[in-house]
């Protein structure tokens, strides 16, 4: 689609080549035909014109809005029907929420009047209906805006952190202005490697300035820069990642292909020292292809590299829990060609040159991050340059394996299938494991039941037990109430068979 | 890559040799002093720092482990790419390990030549009675290709400091030479000194190598 590509075709008319305005350069299918010059003159046209459709109708709003709430306040008739402000309300909601992405600051008056009450709702079919006319109207010089939330705080969040810096931070933002506003004008006409040298040389330059002029310490150099990077990478993000230059999403989708065609290479192939079957490797694996995964989704290349350190922490412990030991190189590399072989990130060529050309070259060097990106781009070239004999197989397993006719699993031992298969799932193991866990709980569960139940009874045939046995002896030993025994001399003191009571005697002596 | 201001170096180091030469315990034991020991704190011994203080100047080493293994092997200058020394490591009693120590020498020269200093080294001198490369036949190869040949032990924790500490010196004059035929060399007075003082702020790195000068 580049402007070259279609310069070297044979078959293409020289008139279709040249702008469409007829200035005598050429022109190019993605600006609708028109030359860089002309488009851009388009383009501020038509961005001018809708800044001020934009004012025009808040303007027109507002004093609509100023007499219906004068004429409701009159006569109280005013209410708009109710299925219309209904049908409205969606396409208005949208229209509202890109307002609000595209200037905050320049329509807060008319947001006001947004909103959504009912009394408004005839305006809101108003809004509706312009807004359909403007899309017609202007087709899409609006490319910048989607992203414009992100860029936006990234920008006051820059600001803010300059204004730490007092005067050498206004310098460094007016630089750092100037240089975005001049790759924006050249950077249609540069090939990727320009580009990185334009930004290359803005960092070195800034670094260098830093050191020099404002005596910074190389710490609090490290630390600018890094809010440099940040600023204008998310700046110039879209126009510089993957661009159209270069033939990175070719690679793209050839990496893609290859590692789909390689989604049959087992752990064991590639000697990776790491169990799968413990819950733990399998959540840092899993995160650990999160990560890797996510990079695409950052803008800033230090973020980027940020994703990668992530996830090599991740493959770390993976290691370390499996192994016991810290993990070294040889440990290391082969789990990350794995974790790469599994997730399939997306854009990982495109990621890969971006973080080379944009990266601040210091943490590239010899940091940490320089450290896992160095290892990743070793993955990559490993996967790449991947053969029968480095994952220890004869080129014909090899050979029918890529082309699908067999897989590695199945040829092995037909015999170990269903413990080779539930090693390829952790998950399905976990499943399982679970529910074998469940059903001995439950099997337990029933026997604490059963035992509960047994003491119930026995607890039962006890007291009923010891209640007839109490019956029995009672039964036995009947309790008859005897007249009570009387004492011996209580009644019949005159007892003819008792002695006479000894009567005390007197003897003379 | 030494930073031009000359107070803080920052050089990367290649760890280079086949697995099982002990490289990992070779970086342990010289950035955590351990050696196979279950207390071990990193979680990786792949990337390691170490921060040094010679001569008054401040010297960041990052020591970086490489996959030894040989399909990994033309994975090599990914690796290697803008370091200031490399590390080979040879297992003495594994004649092998020491023709894998000579490819790499060979590979080495060829891409990046004469700025990156090499050093060789005999690991394993604890296995003395096992031992089947001789001291004759290393150093004198080490001699050839311009790299300066150790021997250590890192169970027994020898050799290990010094061989560091030569590859920081080294490391520095090579960067200094070639700040110096840049033209903006006006590095500070201590550069033409021979004497070595180290000040170190880590007592396990603190080895006095005789000197009599002290550098601001």
């Amino acid at each position: 689609m580049s402007q070259r590509s279609e310069r070297r075709g044979i078959h293409v008319d020289q008139s279709e080549l040249l702008c469409k305005k007829g200035c005598g350069y050429y022109g190019n299918a993605a600006w609708q035909g028109l030359c860089s010059k002309c488009w851009r003159d388009e383009y501020q046209k038509a961005r001018q014109r809708q800044i001020q459709d934009d004012w025009a109708l808040a303007e027109k709003l507002q004093r609509e809005e100023e007499a219906a709430y004068v004429s409701s306040h009159s006569s109280s008739q005013t209410q708009p029907p109710q299925s219309h402000s209904q049908h409205s309300l969606a396409t208005f909601s949208k229209f509202e929420e890109k307002k609000t992405n595209e200037k905050t600051r320049k329509v807060t008056t008319v947001k006001k009047f947004f909103s959504p009450s009912s009394r408004t709702a005839p305006k809101k079919a108003l809004v509706s209906r312009l807004r359909e006319s403007h899309e017609a109207k202007t087709p899409s010089p609006s490319i910048t805006r989607q992203s414009s939330i992100e860029t936006d705080r990234v920008s006051r969040d820059f600001v803010e952190f300059l204004k730490t810096l007092h005067k050498p931070g206004r310098e460094i933002h007016k630089h750092s202005r100037a240089f975005i506003d001049s790759m924006g004008n050249k950077k249609q006409d540069l090939s990727a490697e320009e580009l990185s040298e334009c930004v290359q040389d803005f960092y070195q330059g800034m670094s260098d300035r830093l050191l020099n002029h404002f005596k910074g310490s190389s710490e609090k150099v490290d630390r600018v820069m890094d809010q440099v990077e940040k600023y204008i990478m998310t700046r110039l993000y879209k126009s510089v990642f993957c661009p159209e230059t270069s033939d990175d999403e070719k690679k793209d989708l050839a990496t893609q292909h290859r590692i789909r065609a390689l989604h049959w290479v087992t752990i064991q192939m590639l000697c990776v020292p790491v169990e799968e079957e413990i819950p733990e490797v399998s959540d840092s694996v899993v995160k650990a292809i999160t990560d890797i995964i996510e990079m695409d989704s950052k803008r800033v290349p230090r973020d980027k590299l940020a994703c990668i350190t992530s996830c090599s922490k991740h493959i770390f412990n993976a290691i370390r829990v499996t192994k016991n030991e810290p993990a070294s190189a040889d440990d290391f590399l082969p789990t990350l060609i794995y974790i790469v072989l599994k997730a399939n990130p997306p854009r990982l060529q495109s990621n890969i040159q971006y973080i080379t050309r944009f990266c601040n070259p210091s943490r590239l060097m010899t940091g940490e991050d320089g450290y896992y990106f160095t290892n990743l781009c070793c993955a990559v070239a490993f996967i790449e340059k991947l053969d029968a004999q480095s994952l220890n197989l004869s080129p014909e397993d090899f050979e029918r394996y890529m082309s699908g006719q067999a897989s590695p699993r199945r040829q092995d031992d037909p015999a170990g299938w269903p413990q080779s298969g539930s090693r390829v799932n952790p998950v399905l193991t976990q499943i399982q494991h679970n529910l074998s866990v469940l059903s001995s709980l439950e099997k337990r569960q029933q026997q604490v039941i059963e035992g509960a139940q047994s003491l119930e009874a026995e607890l039962t045939e006890w007291q009923e037990s010891v209640a007839r046995e109490v019956q029995e002896i009672l039964e036995r030993y009947p309790l008859d109430i005897k007249p009570r025994a009387s004492a011996i001399d209580a009644e019949n003191v005159e007892n003819d068979r008792l002695p006479p009571p000894l009567q005390p005697q007197v003897f003379a002596g | 890559m030494a930073a031009a201001g000359g107070k803080t170096y920052s050089f990367k180091v290649v760890l280079l040799g086949e697995g099982c030469v002990g490289k990992t315990s070779l970086v342990l034991r010289y950035c955590e002093n351990k050696f196979n020991d279950k207390h071990i704190t990193t979680l990786q011994a792949s990337f390691l720092t170490k921060k040094l203080n010679i001569t008054g100047k401040r010297v960041n080493l990052a020591i970086w482990d490489t996959a030894g293994q040989e399909r990994f092997h033309a994975l090599g200058p990914i690796y290697y790419r803008d370091s200031n020394g490399a590390i080979l490591v040879y297992d003495v009693t594994d004649e092998d390990s020491f023709q894998k120590v000579k490819n790499w020498v060979k590979e080495l020269r060829k891409m990046l030549g004469n700025e990156i200093c090499l050093c060789i080294v005999g690991n394993k001198i604890d296995l003395e009675k096992e031992r089947h490369v001789s001291v004759e036949e290393a150093e004198g190869y080490a001699e050839s290709v311009g790299a300066k040949h150790y021997h250590t032990s890192a169970k027994l924790n020898k050799g290990i400091e010094e061989l560091f500490l030569d590859l920081c010196k080294r490391m520095m004059e090579t960067a200094q030479l070639e700040e110096r035929s840049r033209g903006n060399g006006a590095s500070n007075s201590s550069t033409g000194r021979r004497g070595v003082q180290i000040v170190d702020d880590e007592p396990q790195a603190a080895v006095p190598a005789g000197g009599c000068c002290t550098s601001g």
